[in-house]
């Protein structure tokens, strides 16, 4: 996550001529050789275009990725390809790069037991296995095969979800299914408010 | 959206209204000032100045929750002044259908009333129907029971004195929108509306679009380019959850949640799919049970055979009437009914309308799922303000997904363009992708019902082959959406053979025998043989070079980038705008954007091409509804006061309030109307630099930078009146909370003078919260929101409330 | 006049304020700590790590209220007071090829108050070092071919780039289509501002100064240069 520019200078060995590097980071050199490197991209950063993830004008944006280093993001800006936005994006988008090189991430499961007043971290596997067994016993134990009306509805309500539009469609599928296999009805998402 | 993004720089005139979009759709922008300069007016209605209102020609403020009165004022004005497009009001809408007689309206009710259960008697509401079944007419508009004639009768009570008494906007402001507005009734020229949640959030919300939608019919601005009735969803991927319908009362393509009623396949088909006698009228709901048995194929796969009606039995049925809404959802939640709670990339602590009570709410839970990106007040909301950890027993599962970026998918976009994103980094540390998080549930759960369990029919049946190399593989899902051939499958009419496992080419391929899966009928025509449509990146414009780009992503429905588009050419097919077209009749076939059907044009209304069929053709009769006796609150909108309002006595009517809104009574639920401790006029929004509750975006630096602090905006008169200084922090407070926050003291807010008395109104933005920034002190503006609900979609009444500002 | 310029059209600017996030991005800035003063602008003003910011000002004229945007930034003077004041190229020089007026770390050796004081548009901000920072006009993108962060990233033609000629017939014909609109200072900066109403309603900075033009631009900014006391007085 910290990779900087400058990190990236020091990998191309570029720009060594000219007026002196400060090593301040905001100076003009390891900005100069980070253009350069962007125009080097198949060398050094992976170029991939994505639609920006906040509001529904649905804006593309160019996410460079470093080849080296750790891996992560080093620039994302307006794709001037894109039909609607022809490389515009707001001050959201302006700042992607913001969201995914964040230290604020949550970076690992986290459980909190009843009446604990801390979060302890958990491994993946122990929170699904868990989530799993709640939903199964939450869900045998309130499952109503038939209404007061004696109709077959084969439904829990003591259980429900809301959320995402945030989801790809993909994902909105597969977990509108899951969910309405399980026998959900109260299923929502941002749509309704 | 009806259009699109590009298609609003074809607009001659834009009403923006019940939305700020120079703030929550920046981009959109763009294109507005593309019609701007070429001479198209903007138009501001709000009741602040926003940074859109600083573009605007005109701008003209009006109280919150009184949108109905300005706009059936415009209906008015339209009709007075015979602005309307009359061969295409008589054409396409229901303007010439004949009402039963048992409707009326009177008093502020329509016809059906029950004031105890508050419902209507929609029955009373029918057509009159000739001896074959179809609506009786009067295309020449005269008959006093045609809707055309009703539709008067009832806005002529909304003249523009009245008018600016309900919502405060003066008579000349009035006017000048009136005016520049309706003047796109005249033929080949173009009036496109942009709203948001300033329209929805109320308790009249769905008929605030309606009289839009309305008059966007009697001027003919359906179908155009640069027209339409533009929603403007608020998340990258609003447009495609609904389409996929995470929702209660639909299933994926807007096929409808099963009743208990509906014991059986056979009787859920029947009842959902739409019988009309007329035979120009296309009806495409009639294909109903393609769709649904091709979306049980896509759930349930080899599974679902046809002995077991293809899995129809296994999923959960609702109750008739009762609604299942995010309003109900935290209201059972109050009431300690819910146990388990899944809460994935949404916050509810947040977002939802008094917040405070599904805060409280979640205390009940027995556990709670929270994924999300960064930590934020629903998965934390145990030791959130006023919470005590150790008397609360839900335990909390925090599951952090990866960002949209770190994954592969597709998102759809107001436009209806759903747009293909890849992969940049791997997910930061041990984040997973959204869809891996649910698949590896997916795959625990089989595994515990493996053994035993309640009914454990549908998970061990539910297809769930969508992983690669043991990840989750999003290209598998989007062709299952598509849909399949399953068989062998020749369709003669249309010449054309299909192999079993091919993709869909379109869902006019689909059938009701098992032989086709599609999980949602609307998106089958995406992911084809040809490829990913969703990833096409073709520069190229279409031949009518409005924008359309047909080659770039994909839009439902099958490619359709302006829908309505037969509304948009006359009777012979020829387009009302002749530069800026849509479609066009060749007279052979259509060219420009993918009609609405092939069938040739009408030819005339007396005696239409039999080939031929209506222009809505997905409205039962093929008419678009100036008349609509489908809504739970009438069939014309008519103007109530917010749940919460500054005034007794509504100016229109003795109904004060609408008299079906969904209200709700726990201890929580306090609402409070005309009471001097809250005197003013309450709304909520958005600005630019943060997202819906700012969970996304508030532990983001850059972004806090700018928008540090919850606020709230008065009138210099207001903060005169209370001795508020600008900058300073205040108290605001509701029937429902408290928040504290900083005073902005502005010229963008002016008090209204409604009747006779004076009305201040505040607003406040609803994107902050107290996990971030860590200060912990910017709480959400929905801790005052009340929880009240339009009874058609029981959408929240946050954006008219009534609440005070004072001094700390 | 060779090299490139900016214009700035502020009638179809709506602050989303994509600019002033694209420039930090680009260079890789910090955030400042801030607090809502009752002003949507934030930062409150330019600073050692923000080049860019989009001024607020609401502003009543002949009974109409207008909320006034004004996307500030370094104006890359044609004859820059700042780098006169510095006499130093390794600290501040101007780009041949573009025209850019670019700080160097160097900038650290200077007397920063002199040469703040001396920019006509209130612009260069220090360090606690004494070290000088402000826009660069992303002079490494352009000369990768690509346009300046902020106005790459600009959705309404707010922020325009180009060649100097380019950007003069563009300010040229966007001033003829507009009622009222005045171009900045357009004859001795890079950066065209085009307005509307009177150029200190945007911010009291938004012109150099009123009536110095009997003399040319570059003589009258060295006068401004030269008696510090009398600038400072003017600050």
């Amino acid at each position: 996550m910290k990779i900087t520019r400058r990190e990236f200078v020091q990998i191309s060995g570029a720009t060594a001529a000219g007026l002196a590097v400060s090593g301040l980071g905001f100076d003009l050199w390891p900005v100069k050789s980070h253009a350069q490197m962007l125009k080097l991209k198949t060398k050094y950063a992976k170029e991939t275009l994505t639609i920006c993830p906040y509001c529904a004008v649905g804006c593309g944006a160019i996410v460079h990725t470093s080849k080296k280093g750790d891996g992560r993001v080093i620039n994302i800006e307006g794709d001037p390809d894109h039909v609607i936005s022809r490389g515009s994006l707001c001050a959201k988008g302006a700042g992607l790069s913001g969201l995914s090189e964040n230290e604020n991430r949550l970076l690992e499961p986290m459980y909190r037991a009843p009446y604990a007043k801390e979060w302890k971290t958990v491994s993946w596997d122990w929170a699904l296995t868990e989530v799993a067994k709640r939903v199964k016993k939450t869900r045998d134990a309130t499952f109503t095969k038939k209404n007061k009306k004696g109709q077959v509805v084969n439904r829990t309500t003591d259980i429900v979800s809301v959320g995402s539009a945030a989801l790809d469609n993909e994902e909105c599928w597969i977990y509108q299914a899951l969910m309405r296999a399980l026998g959900l009805v109260y299923i929502e998402h941002q749509a309704r408010i | 959206m009806t259009n699109h993004w590009i298609d609003i720089g074809n607009s001659d005139c834009i009403l923006i209204s019940g939305s700020n979009a120079a703030e929550n759709h920046p981009i959109s922008f763009k294109y507005v000032v593309k019609a701007m300069r070429k001479g198209a007016k903007l138009i501001s209605v709000d009741p602040r100045f926003t940074r859109t209102s600083s573009k605007a020609d005109i701008f003209a403020p009006m109280r919150s929750g009184t949108d109905i009165a300005l706009l059936g004022g415009m209906i008015k004005y339209i009709l007075d002044n015979k602005l309307y497009n009359k061969k295409y009001v008589s054409a396409y809408t229901n303007a010439p259908f004949i009402v039963g007689k048992k409707f009326s309206f009177k008093n502020g009710l329509f016809s059906g009333y029950n004031r105890k259960a508050r419902k209507y008697d929609k029955s009373t509401w029918a057509f009159a129907m000739d001896k074959k079944g179809v609506p009786k007419m009067d295309r020449g508009l005269k008959d006093p029971r045609c809707v055309f004639q009703l539709l008067k009768k009832h806005y002529s009570r909304y003249n523009t004195k009245l008018v600016s008494q309900i919502t405060g906007t003066s008579e000349a402001d009035l006017k000048k929108v009136y005016k520049a507005y309706t003047a796109t009734g005249k033929t080949g020229k173009a009036g496109t509306i942009m709203y948001a949640m300033g329209w929805t959030q109320h308790t009249v919300g769905t008929q605030n679009i309606r009289t839009m939608a309305m008059i966007q019919l009697l001027l003919g601005n359906i179908g155009v380019a640069g027209g339409g009735v533009n929603a403007l969803r608020g998340e990258s991927n609003v447009q495609g959850s609904t389409d996929h319908c995470l929702l209660w009362h639909i299933w994926p393509g807007y096929l409808k949640t099963p009743r208990a009623s509906n014991v059986s396949l056979a009787a859920y088909n029947k009842k959902w799919t739409p019988k009309s006698k007329d035979p120009i009228s296309a009806n495409w709901w009639q294909n109903y049970p393609k769709y649904s048995v091709s979306m049980l194929k896509s759930f349930f796969g080899d599974n679902a055979t046809k002995a077991k009606a293809f899995g129809y039995n296994w999923l959960p049925k609702v109750d008739d009437g009762k609604a299942y809404s995010w309003l109900d959802l935290f209201d059972e939640m109050y009431k300690g009914t819910v146990k388990g709670f899944f809460a994935w990339g949404q916050n509810p602590a947040c977002s939802g309308a008094n917040a405070g009570k599904n805060r409280q709410a979640m205390k009940n839970l027995d556990w709670m799922v929270n994924v999300n990106i960064f930590d934020n007040e629903t998965g934390s909301f145990w030791h959130g303000p006023g919470m005590n950890p150790s008397t609360i027993k839900t335990e909390v599962f925090m599951l952090p997904c990866c960002v949209s970026f770190e994954k592969e998918g597709s998102v759809t976009n107001s436009g209806r363009w759903s747009q293909w994103r890849y992969q940049g980094p791997k997910p930061l540390g041990n984040t997973k992708a959204d869809g891996d998080i649910m698949m590896e549930l997916g795959f625990k759960l089989k595994e515990l019902y493996k053994k035993s369990g309640v009914f454990p029919e549908p998970i061990m049946n539910l297809k769930w082959d969508y992983m690669t190399n043991g990840m989750y593989d999003s290209h598998k899902v989007a062709k299952e959406i598509n849909g399949y051939f399953l068989k062998n499958v020749d369709f003669p009419k249309k010449k054309k053979s299909f192999k079993k496992g091919q993709l869909v080419p379109s869902f006019a391929y689909l059938k009701a025998d098992g032989s086709t899966s599609s999980g949602n009928w609307l998106y089958c025509n995406s992911y084809t043989e040809k490829g990913n449509m969703a990833a096409r990146r073709g520069q190229e414009d279409a031949v009518n070079k409005i924008g359309l780009y047909p080659k770039f992503s994909w839009c439902w429905p099958v490619n359709r980038r302006i829908i309505y588009n037969r509304a948009s050419v006359d009777l012979k097919g020829r387009p009302w705008d002749k530069k800026d077209w849509v479609v066009k009749w060749t007279g052979k076939k259509w060219i420009g954007d993918v009609p609405d059907g092939g069938w040739p044009p009408l030819g005339s209304l007396e005696k239409p091409n039999p080939k031929s069929k209506w222009a809505f053709i997905m409205r039962k009769h093929g008419h678009a509804q100036i008349f609509g006796p489908g809504r739970a609150d009438g069939p014309f909108p008519e103007h109530y006061e917010p749940l919460e309002c500054p005034i007794e006595k509504n100016f229109m009517s003795k109904e004060r309030m609408n008299p079906t809104a969904a209200v709700y009574a726990t201890d929580a639920d306090a609402y409070l109307t005309c009471d001097p401790r809250y005197p003013l006029v309450g709304t909520t929004y958005r600005v630019v630099e943060h997202w819906q509750t700012g969970a996304m975006t508030r532990p983001q630096p850059w972004l806090l930078e700018m928008q540090p602090q919850v606020f709230v905006e008065m009138s210099e008169k207001l903060a005169k009146l209370k001795g508020i200084k600008n900058g300073e922090r205040v108290l605001a407070t509701s029937a429902r909370g408290s928040l504290e926050c900083t005073a902005i003291v502005t010229k963008r807010f002016k008090p209204f003078k409604i009747g006779k008395n004076v009305v201040h109104q505040v607003g406040f933005p609803w994107c902050f919260g107290w996990r971030w920034p860590e200060t912990g002190k910017e709480e959400s503006a929905n801790l005052l929101t009340p929880a009240v609900g339009d009874p058609n979609t029981r959408i929240p009444e946050t954006k008219a409330f009534m609440c005070n500002v004072s001094k700390l | 006049m060779p090299g490139k310029s900016f214009f700035v059209d502020t009638t179809v600017c709506t602050a989303c304020r994509g600019c002033q996030v694209a420039c930090k991005q680009w260079h890789g800035l910090p955030a400042e700590k801030t607090v809502n003063r009752g002003s949507y602008q934030n930062p409150a003003d330019l600073s050692f790590v923000t080049y860019k910011l989009v001024r607020f000002e609401e502003v009543v004229v002949k009974k109409k209220l207008k909320w006034l945007f004004f996307a500030d930034q370094c104006r890359h003077c044609l004859e820059p007071p700042c780098e006169m004041t510095a006499d130093d190229p390794t600290a501040i020089f101007r780009d041949s090829a573009t025209g850019a007026v670019l700080y160097t770390a160097n900038t650290k050796k200077l007397d920063a108050q002199a040469v703040i004081d001396s920019c006509p548009y209130n612009i260069p901000r220090a360090a606690k070092d004494g070290t000088l920072a402000k826009c660069d006009m992303c002079i490494d993108r352009v000369e990768n071919g690509l346009l300046p962060a902020c106005v790459k990233t600009c959705p309404t033609g707010a922020m325009n780039f180009g060649s100097r000629k380019e950007m003069l017939a563009l300010a040229k014909k966007r001033k003829a289509k507009v009622k009222g609109a005045k171009l900045l200072d357009a004859g001795d900066i890079r950066v065209i501002y085009m307005v509307t109403e009177d150029p200190k309603l945007y911010h009291k900075f938004a012109v150099a100064s009123i009536g110095a033009f009997d003399v040319s631009r570059a003589v009258a900014m060295k006068r401004m240069v030269r008696p510090l006391t009398d600038l400072t007085a003017r600050l």
